[in-house]
């Protein structure tokens, strides 16, 4: 239930993105919702669930943007496997956080696109705009927050075993995480 | 207890590193060899194409309705008293302009249609590339009305790109701002030939030589000689010029034709046998 819901999501947010928002202005920025869900699945989703997810947002990716196929679906899992590591050994899913997370974390797959790109056509001028790029981060960052919010209590309010449900405006906290069990 | 957590974990970490060599085996594997679609690509742009298609149809409507509308509270503003008579002649007045411009505008297709010897196909854009990396659109025409990969497209205005990869009833343009694009150009004026390749917002004319004269301001047409775009086709116009540095080139910048921020409707060039494969 959780699984379909997520993957509907995710395709409504590459439609959306793909249409409504490419009529924005280009100063104004395009925020990359899809990139923003990939970020969501890596902090909130368990592992196996969240890798399938991201691996089939990765593949469809690749029909709609570039020209390599299998470029998204591996800079996604390693961001999403990175994500995963540091929800496991850092209180990242506290939303003061979630900012500087976004961020780093958009900058980190821009420059993975940038080096892959580079590395498999190296005859082609690939252009790094550091406007564009600091734009994007930003737009992200602002939105991060009431993002993962929504998505959180969304996905919480699908998951019919989950007992969080309702509690998506708290602040959450994440206990002493360090104790043994 | 432990014994079987350290177990766990030992398959885990098994599973996460087979995932991602089995991952990076694929990103190899497709981009060594040809990059073509494969079944479920053309499924998943057949389905998501449609949807795109249906949201920008919406898009499109909520756009003309909010432009109606601001119209009309323009209208409001400067005479209420005779607010409804206004918007009856502001209406009509839009949609003799909107019949005006589009008559202009189907003037030019046709010209251009009539121009280029080859059959055409107008295409719609329903999509546009989500990623700021790559310049890629998705348009409504697909394989079942003989687009092929490496067609050209261009507008009224110039050339805009290339088909990349089909779907029955949709296709993928890569366009010729990307930097994974290049097409054969030309000087209008002194014939000297040239690689455009794309830059981002604008074009880069490579492999031209520092004793070959090329001035800011002056045209760039498609050469014909790729055996894509055909002979003649607008690229755009030099805007700057670098002849200083190291190396035997210069460095030409040109602003291109076709306003790639403003495009709707695409000719799709249907040339018999596309060789940009």
């Amino acid at each position: 239930m959780v699984l379909s819901f997520l993957f509907l999501s995710g395709v409504a947010l590459l439609l959306l993105q793909t249409t409504l928002l490419s009529f924005l202005p280009e100063w104004f920025g395009r925020p990359n919702l899809l990139f923003l869900f990939i970020v969501f699945l890596g902090t909130y989703l368990d592992i196996y669930k969240g890798a399938v997810l991201t691996l089939v947002f990765g593949l469809i990716m690749d029909i709609f943007s570039g020209v390599f196929l299998g470029l998204h679906p591996v800079i996604f899992l390693v961001l999403f496997f990175i994500l995963q590591f540091l929800s496991r050994h850092l209180t990242i899913n506290e939303s003061i956080y979630q900012i500087p997370l976004v961020a780093l974390s958009y900058l980190f797959t821009a420059s993975s696109i940038f080096i892959f790109t580079s590395i498999l056509t190296p005859e082609n001028w690939l252009y790094w705009a550091w406007g564009n790029e600091i734009l994007q981060a930003l737009i992200l960052s602002m939105i991060c927050i009431p993002f993962f919010n929504l998505f959180h209590w969304l996905t919480t309010v699908f998951d019919s075993n989950s007992k969080k449900a309702n509690n998506h405006f708290r602040r959450q906290k994440t206990g002493n995480r360090y104790r043994k069990q | 207890m432990r014994k079987k957590n350290k177990r766990v974990r030992q398959i885990k970490l098994f599973v996460f590193f087979s995932l991602l060599l089995t991952l990076l085996i694929i990103l190899i594997v497709s981009t060594v060899g040809r990059q073509e679609f494969n079944a479920p690509h053309k499924l998943a742009l057949e389905i998501i194409g449609t949807a795109q298609y249906g949201m920008t149809w919406i898009t499109k409507s909520v756009k003309n309705g909010w432009r109606n509308y601001t119209l009309l509270v323009n209208v409001r503003e400067e005479n209420v008293r005779l607010r409804e008579e206004l918007q009856k002649h502001k209406a009509a007045n839009n949609k003799y302009r909107e019949a005006a411009a589009t008559n202009i505008r189907l003037t030019k297709l046709l010209a251009i249609k009539e121009a280029i010897p080859t059959p055409t196909l107008t295409a719609e854009i329903i999509g546009m590339d989500p990623s700021q990396w790559f310049k890629t659109m998705i348009i409504d025409r697909g394989s079942n009305d003989g687009v092929q990969i490496g067609m050209p497209v261009i507008t009224v205005e110039g050339a805009v790109g290339q088909v990349t990869n089909t779907s029955p009833n949709y296709a993928k343009i890569l366009l010729a701002t990307d930097p994974n694009s290049a097409l054969d150009g030309l000087v209008q004026t002194t014939r000297v030939q040239g690689i455009i390749k794309g830059g981002g917002s604008v074009f880069h004319m490579e492999y031209v030589l520092k004793n070959n004269e090329v001035l800011k301001g002056d045209r760039i047409i498609t050469s014909g000689l790729g055996g894509v775009f055909p002979k003649g086709v607008p690229i755009g116009t030099v805007s700057k010029v670098e002849k200083s540095g190291r190396g035997m080139f210069q460095k030409i910048e040109i602003e291109p034709a076709a306003d790639f921020s403003q495009l709707e409707h695409l000719i799709i060039v249907m040339r018999k046998d596309p060789l940009a494969k």
